[in-house]
């Protein structure tokens, strides 16, 4: 029913219905199809010619078409030094995610441990912080100041710690900041897998260890492989980690090598730049085609419902295996967060720690001190405040619309929308620069170097984000609400006023939220597209950071820290608000 | 509200839902479509509703024309109620907001209702007897509870047409019966047309003025549930409906002789449809059929298998090559030889 209801759908509303969507909606049917042909070119546009152009420029010269810059790059020492370092980085950091997120979602899916609500917060904190937060927190940490040194100098006055500034730290980081990615995954994954498989194995003999590995592991593999694989494009993105540990000591990867000769500013900078990203963007595209492959298969194995009993008892060893548990997450967040928080309350980055140095000068110095501070935060505030309700109305229309109306054209449009989320950040922005430069030739909108330019790119890139919440939003609202609502008399403008709103803010508002968030503290996009006066947060950051000024930048990221704890608690409080008036029917 | 249906189709695509169909129901009756899934009876439904438009013909109400090729009138402007299969209540109001809604909502609300809308709001749960949750949300409420809600929500607006879409198919066994006679009760006091989908034909005999058996988008055959049960005029219905066994031998005029009897056996048959007539068939239900001790010159046959039901047995009964169900308080065993006859009250009517 659902596919025919929304043809009848859209002709009521044509035939009379509220006052507000009719204007907008479907006045005429020549109003809808020109309506239609907008979005359809909206979308080309914004998603679809960036990739275009940067595709095109990679392979042209002023002589033509052109596969010089490929050669050239090929012919390079150095590309191949950092492609070198890219695989090392990148399959090194998957796979220590994957074993922590592994072990982590069987202890959480399987086993009776206490306190699991808080315990999976924990786990998901080292995904929610932003990548250089939680590089700037190791690198505190870890540092000839931090608290790992002075633990270790109790032992031996001389003892350093192991920098984090090598592949060793950038692997170790990144590996901590994505194993979330694999625990969600795999737990949703595991706790899929009927209980009862297990008893058949159990009574056909098997040993808990047999069952494990002949029932279990094999189930869950596909959920595992799709897991692995997001966090190997996540770790394929990311740039702020190999640009704040690994610049330093001149490892680069690809995301920070195309950022380089972007600002390098050489001659062909551009059509390097291009060529680089392309290379880059078709391993992203090769690992989504796999990973959306893995878990189309995934699902024709699961049975759709999640078992949230735990299934083996831990018995003596729960104390030690939760102790351990909580160890090892808190000294992973938690410590190296308030290590980089102590450091930014010291006068100097040289002196001593004790009561008398602390000061909040810094913060006073990032707050107030320095103008241009404070314009980074206002423009990250503004910037992301316009991103959320860009994408909270546009997301949440095309959700509706992509749900209860579900056709190949919408779904063509969602896979073009996801494009830019999809590409690596670096890879995305220089394609936004190439294509605001002159989207049609002869025009120069006037737009690179201004925030109006960031603010595309986030709509752009964020965008899918608040799609995917809305979708899940609207699936779980079944169409016959808004028909009960129908023949109860209302028009479209009273079925979302008094209906689908309600039903729908919980989880719209978590996407939302997750798109503030992101926007607020995005780096790689900005580092590429700002310029004087147009800074935001994540790139003030990396700033200090480049110029050495580590107190500032530690304090900066406190200040972000404390803004995304206040942002979680008030979601929690949402929830819990809506949870009161009253689940499913 | 009378509603004319005129050869009424609907596709979608290259599936063909509903084809050719006739209807009219009259104000205040309740009219039961019964068929199996898949039959078109829920896209006739909606189709009333105005949630879909017949791809060729037309639908009348009160003598105006709300849906066609070319024209719909959308659900909120017509004056209906509906029952839906899975209740469709709003999770984040209470009862009494349900009920209340459609009072404000809808902009023919008879006057009267609407200025006095909590007298009208009390009277409604009254008649569902649930006045005494109307603060309650619905995830504190049991399934039977649900329903009434989603019913008083229906009728609250007093429209003049009432829909039910299977509303007891979410229902456990002993709630259905409950529930069938508070729907009668509904019937009865708010005077409303009622249509409602079922595919449970104890629901469609016991609640109908009048049932439309429906078949692959077709009507197969409209009557009072006496009509359907006792006469049917399909194969189709003599089966869905009534279970009847259809018997193969020859008609003699009005007479019937089953094959493998001899000519020993005549069973009356005037009132029997055309189409059993001249496909040589005899539609006999279960209960028609009576068992007896194996006699020479009958219809002999054998137990194939028994299942006992408590006040009667149901079993499979092999005669002349074709397999029979008849339902019979008399205990035999499995392999027994039994005579198969239709006993002089059952024929009265054929």
């Amino acid at each position: 029913m659902a596919t025919s209801d929304t043809s009848v759908l859209e002709t009521g509303m044509k035939k009379g219905g509220g006052t507000f969507p009719r204007s907008l909606l479907s006045a005429s049917s020549l109003g809808r199809y020109g309506l239609l042909a907008l979005g359809a070119a909206a979308t080309f546009f914004f998603f679809v010619l960036p990739i275009a152009k940067l595709l095109l420029l990679s392979v042209q010269n002023e002589q033509g078409f052109t596969m010089s810059y490929y050669f050239e790059l090929f012919r390079q020492e150095r590309f191949w030094k950092v492609l070198r370092h890219t695989f090392v980085i990148v399959l090194g950091s998957t796979a220590l995610s994957m074993a922590l997120g592994i072990v982590a979602a069987w202890l959480m899916a399987y086993t009776d441990l206490k306190r699991k609500k808080l315990l999976n917060l924990l786990i998901v904190l080292a995904f929610v912080l932003p990548s250089y937060v939680l590089t700037l927190s190791w690198s505190s940490f870890m540092g000839t100041q931090g608290l790992m040194a002075s633990f270790l100098q109790l032992f031996d006055a001389g003892a350093k710690p192991w920098s984090m500034y090598s592949a060793g730290g950038i692997i170790f980081v990144m590996g901590i900041h994505h194993f979330p990615l694999v625990y969600l995954f795999t737990l949703n994954v595991l706790k899929k897998i009927p209980r009862d498989l297990e008893w058949a194995a159990k009574t056909g003999g098997a040993g808990k260890l047999k069952t494990i590995v002949r029932v279990t592991l094999p189930l869950s593999l596909p959920g595992i492989t799709a897991g692995g694989l997001l966090v190997f494009l996540a770790s394929l993105d990311n740039f702020g980690i190999p640009a704040f540990l690994g610049t330093p000591v001149n490892i680069s990867v690809l995301s920070t090598l195309i950022y380089e000769e972007i600002i390098g500013f050489g001659p062909s900078a551009f059509a390097r730049g291009a060529s680089l990203s392309v290379l880059l963007g078709v391993i992203a595209i090769a690992g989504t085609l796999l990973q959306w492959f893995t878990v189309r298969k995934s699902k024709a194995t699961e049975t759709g419902r999640t078992d949230d009993e735990p299934r083996y008892a831990l018995g003596r060893a729960r104390a030690w295996v939760g102790g351990a548990m909580w160890g090892v997450l808190i000294l992973i967040t938690i410590v190296p967060l308030l290590s980089m928080i102590t450091l930014s309350l010291r006068k100097s980055y040289g002196g001593k720690l004790n009561w008398s140095t602390l000061t909040l000068d810094n913060y006073r110095y990032v707050l107030f001190d320095n103008p241009a501070i404070w314009q980074a935060i206002k423009n990250s505030l503004v910037l992301s405040s316009i991103t959320l309700v860009v994408c909270l109305v546009i997301g949440t229309l095309f959700a509706f619309y992509r749900v209860r109306k579900p056709s190949k054209l919408n779904k063509l449009a969602e896979l073009a929308i996801s494009i830019p989320y999809t590409l690596p950040g670096i890879v995305f922005a220089l394609s936004m620069i190439l294509v605001w430069m002159e989207p049609v030739p002869g025009w120069n909108p006037g737009i690179y170097g201004t925030t109006t330019i960031l603010l595309i790119a986030y709509v752009c890139r964020f965008l899918i984000l608040q799609i995917r919440s809305g979708v899940t939003a609207f699936m779980q609202i079944d169409a016959s609400m808004e028909e009960a609502a129908r023949v109860s008399g209302a028009g479209p403008w009273t079925r979302w006023k008094a209906i689908l709103l309600p039903l729908l803010l919980p989880g719209i508002v978590g996407g939302g939220l997750l798109v503030f968030l992101t926007a607020l503290t995005e780096l790689t996009v900005s580092a590429l597209l700002y310029s004087s006066g147009t800074q935001t947060i994540g790139v003030t950051i990396f700033g200090f950071e480049q110029a050495g000024k580590t107190l500032y930048s530690t304090a900066l990221s406190s200040l972000i820290v404390l803004f995304i704890f206040v942002g979680a608690g008030l979601l929690q409080l949402l929830q819990k608000g809506s949870a009161r008036k009253g689940g499913n029917n | 509200m009378s509603i004319q249906l005129h050869d009424v189709g609907k596709t979608f695509g290259s599936y063909t839902a509903l084809r050719n169909v006739d209807l009219n129901i009259a104000d205040g009756e309740f009219v039961a479509i019964l068929g199996p899934s898949g039959c078109g009876k829920t896209t006739l439904l909606r189709m009333l509703a105005g949630f879909e438009q017949p791809t060729s013909g037309e639908i009348r109400m009160d003598g105006e024309v709300v849906a066609g090729a070319s024209t719909l009138v959308p659900p909120e402007k017509r004056r209906i109620g509906m029952v839906f299969q899975h209740f469709a209540l709003w999770p984040h109001m209470n009862i009494y907001e349900h009920v209340r809604f459609p009072i404000r909502t809808h902009k023919k609300t008879p006057k009267a209702i609407r200025d006095n809308e909590a007298a009208r709001i009390g009277q409604v749960l009254e008649l569902v007897g649930l006045s005494h949750l109307a603060k309650r949300m619905p995830h504190e409420l049991s399934g039977g509870q649900k329903q009434r809600v989603a019913i008083a929500r229906a009728i609250a607006a007093e429209p003049s047409l009432l829909l039910m879409d299977e509303p007891l198919s979410s229902l456990d066994a002993l709630l259905r019966m409950n529930m069938r006679r508070e729907i009668q009760s509904v019937h009865r006091q708010t005077g409303s047309a009622i249509v409602y989908v079922t595919h449970d034909q104890g629901e469609a005999l016991s609640m109908a003025n009048r049932i439309v058996v429906m078949k692959e988008g077709r009507i197969e055959q409209i009557g009072t549930p006496q009509d359907i049960y006792l006469r049917p005029e399909t194969e189709f219905v003599a089966q869905f409906v009534s279970k009847a066994n259809l018997v193969r031998g020859h008609w003699d005029n009005d007479l019937f002789i089953p094959e493998g009897s001899g000519s020993s056996v005549q069973w009356r048959g005037a009132g029997v449809a055309g189409y059993f007539k001249s496909n040589g068939l005899y539609p006999v239900r279960p209960d028609q059929l009576e068992l007896g001790p194996a006699r020479e010159g009958g219809l002999v046959g054998q137990v194939a298998n028994v299942q006992f039901q408590g006040k009667e047995f149901n079993y499979d009964i092999v005669a002349a090559g074709q397999q029979w169900e008849v339902v019979s308080p008399v205990p035999y065993k499995l392999h027994d030889k039994v005579s198969v006859t239709i006993p002089e009250r059952e024929l009265q009517y054929a």
